[in-house]
């Protein structure tokens, strides 16, 4: 089982606590109205499925139940850092796992 | 705490079959079903807490997994702008009038959660170890303390803890959940049972 440190919580805590919320920093468009079709898929459906080092959110949903950000290497699944939500997007910590 | 005597069952009808009291070698497990009680969430925001606590002389801690306490009364903060406050039904009309009125006076929500909890109080030396078969915390006192308090899981049902001894706990979990948990206690303390007869 994966510990988790909880930017709120300030504590590790068991995988099963959270659940997971997809890519984070990905900004909703301001105007969707001025969207054509594509450029809303894209916004929509469009991830990055990075190999290395992902930002990602996570929800401490058995917790404090808060959404945050986590820095994560997808070929290692190790958890490099968490941060509140809305705080800026970090540097990831070191080498990525993965291609580049 | 450790031995609350039961005077005052649930006197609702929960829709739910659950045993009072599951005893096996007292000093060992010691699970009774509490009583009713009231329970208001209240989320209120950082900037305001202050001022909430000078209007309703409600004790709320400020550290997420931190708890108060009085006789009738325990509040715990389960996350960065969410408390629970659980009472005595003597003091239902005093708190539901203390919510009213911070409601007027500031952006804030409480919502009436009586009943969709039931609680248990557990006692015993081997209490941490039944619950620590359905739920994956460290609960060696010196890691989760007297006092500390959190959401969590066991055995996939949401629940809420409070450490009030070394030994007592005292755990929430949502009505319909109730009958599974305890199943599980059942278990544990039938399973014990056989170890210590042997
Ligand atoms: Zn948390």
């Amino acid at each position: 089982m994966l510990l988790i440190r909880c930017p709120y919580c300030e504590e590790e805590r068991p995988e099963v606590e959270f659940s997971y919320a997809g890519e984070a920093h990905i900004a909703r468009p301001a105007d969707p109205s001025q969207l054509n079709d594509e450029q809303w898929a894209e916004y929509l459906f469009i991830r990055t499925n990075a190999r290395g080092i992902h930002y990602e959110r996570w929800c401490h949903r058995h917790g404090c139940a808060r959404y945050f950000n986590a820095v994560r290497d997808t070929v290692t699944d190790k958890l490099q850092m968490t941060y509140k939500a809305g705080e800026p997007k970090p540097d990831a910590i070191g080498p990525s796992g993965g291609d580049k | 705490m450790s031995s609350e005597p039961i005077t005052d069952l649930l006197s609702i009808d929960q829709g739910i079959s659950i045993p009072d009291v599951l005893t096996r070698h007292p000093e060992k497990i010691d699970v009774r079903l509490v009583g009713e009680r009231c329970r208001y969430n209240i989320r209120v925001q950082r900037e305001d807490l202050d001022a909430v606590r000078a209007a309703s002389a409600l004790d709320l801690p400020d550290k997420i997994g931190a708890s108060s306490a009085t006789q009738d009364r325990k509040i715990l903060c389960l996350g960065p702008d969410e408390w629970i406050i659980v009472a005595h039904m003597s003091e239902a009309a005093r708190l539901r009038r203390t919510c009213r009125d911070i409601s007027q006076e500031f952006t804030l929500s409480t919502v009436d959660i009586s009943h969709r909890n039931v609680a248990f109080s557990l006692t015993g030396s081997l209490v941490a170890n039944l619950i620590n078969i359905g739920c994956p915390l460290d609960l060696a006192v010196d890691r989760f303390p007297i006092g500390k308090s959190t959401r969590t899981v066991f055995e996939n049902a949401e629940i809420m803890l409070l450490r009030e001894s070394k030994t007592g706990f005292y755990l929430e979990t949502w009505r319909s959940f109730a009958p599974y948990v305890c199943s599980f206690f059942e278990k544990f303390a039938t399973a014990t049972q056989y170890d210590t007869n042997t």
